[in-house]
């Protein structure tokens, strides 16, 4: 749903089984802003039964989902995590008791993804750079790793995050916008992009110093005839609904779990 | 809680209203203007927290609408996008004159509010004498329990205790929450408080109740206790705000009228309700 993202929307889909997915977007760590709701509509209702859930308009009837949210979270096949503001999230998420929710919608099999914000939650630590000087966040916890979206957005980033990482934040994965982890269960299963030169990398920490590997990624365009590989040709062909708080944050992690496999699985580096 | 030194508990000003201000009455600026007048700077740094609503623009647009040609610096203050907010989240606080928080989700307002630490820092500027003003869930959040509507039904919910008691809000607007509130102060859910009507204001200094306002006629208050198991109701009866009021700080006189015309032609602002 972010720029250029088309690609990684379909890849996402692709791992679904039903023939049309239910899909519940959540855009808490926009503050439910209604363009990015609008534009998860517009992105997932023809192919998809779309639903959003908002924890800022329950009072009003207009928060989407009526009913139970556990109830409704389960019987998703995809949820989609909307970009923003990772620590705002998580702070409304536990106040609603969403992050439990989700943990057991990942462990009975639904489909957890999103970019940015919507990457960084699924992992033990995070490194948000949203505001100031960088800092390490704890999210779910579901992948036992460390995060770095936007790794190519900032040429400080890379050494941020490598300092981190050498003082005692996990392992984990840094990934260029564009490019997408899919995790089964906790095992990184591929990597992917909606461009043709987007990188991703395992950093982790080696004696006093830090080693960053690149991760194989497959350009998910290879096929596309009408695709020229430009990064602006290719945002101006998406739906552009103003300025979204994830706007430019065309960052994406498709976290699978299949079946209810326990959550600690040995990490394949 | 602990003063920090040099504080005066009398120096800090919460100022909770039942609904009203710039989000519910964009005609009838009485309000905010009583807010305004509760500092003593010259051109205080209002800073708006649009968090509760999760920083709509819809209500950050309303503050810049009725704050852009008075006498002060408004700015507001997004969580959700702090990437435009270029100083660090103490200084935007600590440097306010007045914090402004708006009506919303109470229970995501608390929970974002301590995600990012601003619990400890609007305690903080409370202490060292800046004024803390809100409506609805900005309001309620100021004490030590509300009556929200953030799930939908309304339910207490416990604030950040600054003032003692509790708070309903739009007791005339959504008459649904009364009740509950009434139930849970009954049976000691709740500690006794006050339920407000919309354009009705509670202004505290210190943890003591200082003055009732309103900028409606026919608004009003009530503080109700349970004693014994039994509710005591009191109905308590508002100052309307309007012509007569002279603002906490007295009458404008010729050389702030100045400084709103400097002030204005500065912004580049033609016209204007001043």
């Amino acid at each position: 749903m972010e720029k250029d993202g088309s690609l990684l929307d379909e890849y996402v889909l692709s791992l679904l089984k039903a023939s049309r997915p239910r899909v519940c977007f959540l855009p808490t760590a926009s503050g439910d802003a209604d363009h990015y709701v609008v534009r998860f509509y517009r992105r997932f209702s023809p192919s998809c039964e779309a639903s959003h859930l908002s924890l800022f308009r329950r009072d009003q009837g207009t928060g989407g989902v009526e009913e139970d949210f556990a109830t409704h979270l389960f019987s998703q096949d995809l949820i989609y995590v909307g970009g923003g503001n990772v620590v705002s999230m998580l702070g409304a998420w536990r106040a609603h008791g969403l992050d439990e929710i989700l943990r057991k919608a990942w462990r009975k099999g639904v489909v957890l993804c999103g970019p940015s914000a919507g990457s960084l939650c699924w992992f033990a630590e995070a490194l948000s750079a949203f505001h100031g000087a960088p800092r390490p966040v704890q999210g779910l916890g579901l992948l036992p790793y460390s995060n770095c979206v936007h790794y190519d957005a900032e040429p400080a980033r890379r050494a941020e995050y490598h300092r981190f990482v050498g003082d005692g934040m996990r392992a984990g994965y840094a990934v260029e916008d564009g490019v997408a982890l899919h995790f089964r269960s906790t095992r990184l299963a591929a990597a992917v992009s909606s461009r043709p030169d987007g990188c991703a990398y395992r950093v982790k920490p080696a004696g006093d110093s830090v080693i960053e590997t690149p991760v194989n990624v497959t350009y998910l365009g290879a096929d596309s005839i009408e695709r020229p590989p430009t990064a602006s040709t290719g945002a101006a062909s998406q739906p552009q609904a103003g300025n979204a708080a994830a706007d430019g944050e065309p960052q994406a992690i498709a976290a699978e779990a299949n079946g209810p496999e326990p959550v600690a699985a040995s990490v394949a580096a | 809680m602990n003063s920090p030194p040099g504080a005066d508990i009398s120096s800090r000003l919460i100022f909770a209203m039942g609904g009203g201000g710039f989000t519910m009455e964009p005609t009838n600026p009485l309000l905010d203007d009583f807010v305004l007048g509760l500092s003593h700077a010259k051109e205080p740094r209002v800073v708006f927290l649009p968090t509760a609503a999760g920083d709509t623009t819809a209500q950050i647009n309303a503050f810049q609408a009725r704050f852009a040609d008075r006498l002060c610096v408004p700015e507001h203050l997004s969580l959700f996008r702090l990437q435009e907010t270029k100083r660090p989240l103490e200084e935007v606080v600590l440097g306010a004159d007045i914090i402004y928080a708006g009506g919303g989700s109470m229970r995501n307002l608390l929970a974002i509010w301590r995600a990012h630490g601003l619990d400890r820092l609007l305690l903080e500027a409370w202490q060292a004498g800046t004024v803390l003003a809100g409506l609805s869930a900005g309001a309620m959040c100021w004490f030590q329990a509300g009556v929200s509507r953030s799930s939908g039904p309304p339910e207490p919910l416990a604030g950040l205790g600054l003032l003692e008691g509790s708070l309903t809000v739009h007791a005339d607007g959504e008459p649904e929450r009364l009740p509950v509130w009434l139930a849970a102060v009954r049976d000691g859910t709740l500690p006794g408080g006050w339920a407000l009507d919309d354009g009705v204001g509670l202004l505290f200094r210190g943890r003591a109740l200082e003055r009732i306002v309103s900028s409606r006629p026919g608004a009003g208050a009530q503080r109700v206790d349970a004693i014994a198991g039994e509710l005591v109701r009191e109905r308590l009866q508002p100052e309307l705000l309007g012509d007569a009021e002279q603002g906490a700080l007295g009458g404008i006189d010729e050389a702030v009228e100045e400084l709103r015309r400097v002030h204005r032609l500065r912004r580049g602002i033609a016209g204007g309700r001043g």
